[in-house]
């Protein structure tokens, strides 16, 4: 895995240009735009920016893989008339939503009002830095990648909560203490799950546990796990069939019913960003991340970035599965959705870590064969 | 039916079918729609259109999921100035008042052509005016695409209404045959003071005007003023379009019936 990293690309950018810049600069100035530290550190920058602009498209095209399956599902055709079958329809809203007016209902706390929404979007966009795409494709190699996106992910209930409370509005504050509720019922159940591959793999560090799958991927031993990891991330990303805090065919927005314009877009965004950790967290963590199984003819996962093309194309399948359901299942009640939560789930989350227990006993399975180097 | 009836009653007591089932259903119904959604594309593919018809491989008139409906809608109207006798049948039996007879070059000085001018901002398309018109110049086609950007171009001239008759759209081909008149135009004679204005203004010209004798005076008795004229309508002709009987100034003309 010599090939270029994503730091490598933004480095080589800086440094032809500012090089190319240095030789037509004079003296004092080509000594100072060519030094080595500043190279490194602009490079660092062009790095996030790379990084975030990868995130935010991705989202966008997220949007659009979900109203074109969407409406497949539903028998018609989704966005059609923005450019290519409707792809550039969500800029088109996105920019419609940055020339609205964002204004602030008259009681309202300022600072959780306007704090809360960029709080959400960048805790979820700090994800992206962490999680690794392909491999050396992230921002370095952290020895607990996992525990910490998990973590930064977690933030998202009490960013959501202080922007229900600080709009002054009562359905707002209802609808925010939901959401934390429905929050931090299923994430026990999904840390637990996460446990589950944990043990298997022996690491937090992502980009071990995709190297743990070379011999098969884990979604088949851990389905369990994998079962409550996709609910868990349903009930975290407030999808359908977990999407009662903001029910868009009953109540009126949930908990960002006074967010208009850019403010609701943070909040649209990071949802979509949020639902972009959870397929890309999916895939690391059961579907062997880049990698692909060795029966796969090496001329599909030979050419260059191979592995970012396969893990996107995984990303975008997982997320078709969370649309299908999102297509097929309807909407569950709040004390239906808190009993599958501590009742099931969790039971389920346990039995999946004592599966994944036996499993790293055994070490070997008839099917699939052995772990690479299994366990803790 | 039975079944489903049943199945509706009672749902299953597994959780994994209430998961299962309805994932099944939509991915058949994701499946099917794969090939080609229900939505017609309506700009760019029209259900009237026979190529868009014949490539999704739908009979004529039946459109997708809608049902043989379209082939009798009632659109814009087509006008056929050549033929129209100014009858005015259109604007009598309009429930909305949106025909208005106007002008048209092409008649004789003295009585000019008049022919209906429609308001689609008061039409309501039901149809009444073409189902009246005698001489069938007056049709409805399939065309619904009416939206204007000015009020003012809602009201289609007889010019308008010609042109659109010459784009030889499809029309509605169920017109409503109007029940046979029994009624004529009947005269009383001793009110006749053979002005001549019903065979003047009769659009079918089925009027003509007859010498009757003067009658015989008694001494001392005065001749009333009048022109020894009475009309005679050639009853195959006329279309009971009551333009006589509304011009007549003596109102000696009426609806009737002989037998």
């Amino acid at each position: 895995m010599s090939s270029a990293t994503l730091y490598s690309v933004s480095y080589f950018l800086v440094n032809t240009l500012l090089t190319a810049l240095g030789s037509v600069l004079p003296y004092p100035l080509s000594a100072w735009i060519t030094n080595s530290d500043l190279i490194l550190g602009l490079s660092v920058l062009v790095f996030g920016a790379i990084l975030l602009a990868a995130s935010m498209i991705n989202t966008i095209v997220l949007i659009w893989w979900e109203r074109k399956l969407l409406g497949r599902f539903m028998d018609r055709r989704g966005a059609m008339h923005v450019g290519y079958a409707g792809l550039l329809q969500n800029f088109a809203d996105g920019l419609k939503l940055f020339r609205k007016n964002t204004f602030k209902p008259k009681e309202a706390d300022t600072l959780g009002f306007y704090g809360g929404p960029t709080a959400y979007m960048v805790t979820s966009m700090i994800i992206f830095g962490i999680l690794p795409i392909s491999s050396g494709w992230n921002s370095g190699v952290l020895p607990l990648s996992l525990l910490l996106a998990l973590a930064v992910f977690s933030f998202a209930p009490l960013f959501i909560f202080v922007s229900a409370w600080s709009s002054n509005n009562k359905y707002s504050l209802m609808g925010g203490m939901r959401s934390a509720a429905q929050m931090i019922a299923y994430e026990v159940p999904l840390l637990l799950a996460v446990v589950a591959v944990v043990v298997v793999s022996g690491s937090f560090n992502l980009n071990v546990i995709v190297m743990e799958q070379q011999n098969y991927w884990f979604w088949a031993p851990l389905f369990l796990a994998l079962i409550v990891f996709v609910a868990g991330m349903l009930a975290e990303m407030e999808r359908i069939p977990f999407d009662l805090p903001e029910a868009e065919a009953e109540l009126v927005e949930g908990w960002n019913t006074e967010y208009g314009g850019m403010l609701f877009a943070f909040f649209m965004l990071a949802d979509y960003l949020r639902a972009l950790v959870g397929s890309i967290l999916v895939v690391l963590l059961f579907l062997g991340g880049w990698t692909m199984p060795s029966w796969v003819p090496s001329a599909a996962t030979s050419f260059p970035l191979a592995g970012i093309f396969w893990f996107m194309v995984k990303t975008y399948l997982v997320f078709g599965l969370f649309v299908w359901i999102r297509a097929s299942l309807p909407r569950v009640r709040t004390d239906q959705l808190l009993r599958v939560g501590w009742n099931r789930m969790i039971p389920l989350s346990l039995a999946s870590v004592f599966l994944a227990a036996a499993l790293v006993t055994v070490k070997c399975l008839p099917v699939f064969g052995c772990l690479p180097s299994p366990g803790v | 039916m039975a079944d489903e009836v049943t199945a509706t009653e009672k749902p299953s007591d597994n959780p994994i079918l209430w998961v299962a089932k309805p994932m099944v259903t939509a991915a058949r119904q994701f499946a099917r729609s794969l090939v080609r959604p229900s939505t017609v594309v309506y700009p760019f593919e029209r259900l009237e259109d026979p190529k868009f018809r014949t490539e999704v491989g739908v009979e004529s008139g039946k459109p997708i999921g809608v049902g043989p409906i379209w082939d009798n809608y009632r659109g814009v109207h087509a006008l056929n100035i050549a033929t129209c006798i100014s009858c005015n049948l259109c604007a009598f039996s309009c429930p909305d008042l949106c025909i208005e007879m106007v002008t048209v070059p092409g008649g004789d000085p003295k009585h000019p052509k008049k022919c209906p001018e429609i308001d689609y901002g008061k039409c309501s398309y039901c149809g009444f005016c073409s189902d009246a018109c005698p001489e069938g110049c007056l049709t409805m086609t399939t065309r619904y695409e009416l939206s204007t950007h000015k009020r003012a171009d809602m009201v289609y001239s007889p010019e308008r209404l010609y042109q659109v008759y010459q784009q030889k759209l499809p029309m509605n081909p169920i017109r409503v045959e109007r029940p046979a008149n029994e009624d004529q135009i009947l005269l009383e004679p001793p009110l006749c003071i053979g002005c001549n204005a019903c065979a003047r203004d009769c659009p079918t010209q089925c009027i003509t005007m007859l010498d009757v004798p003067k009658p015989e005076l008694k001494p001392g008795e005065k001749a009333p003023k009048r022109i020894w004229k009475e009309p005679v309508i050639n009853d195959s002709d006329c279309v009971r379009c009551g333009t006589c009987i509304s011009v007549c100034p003596k109102e000696c003309l009426f609806w009737g019936n002989r037998k």
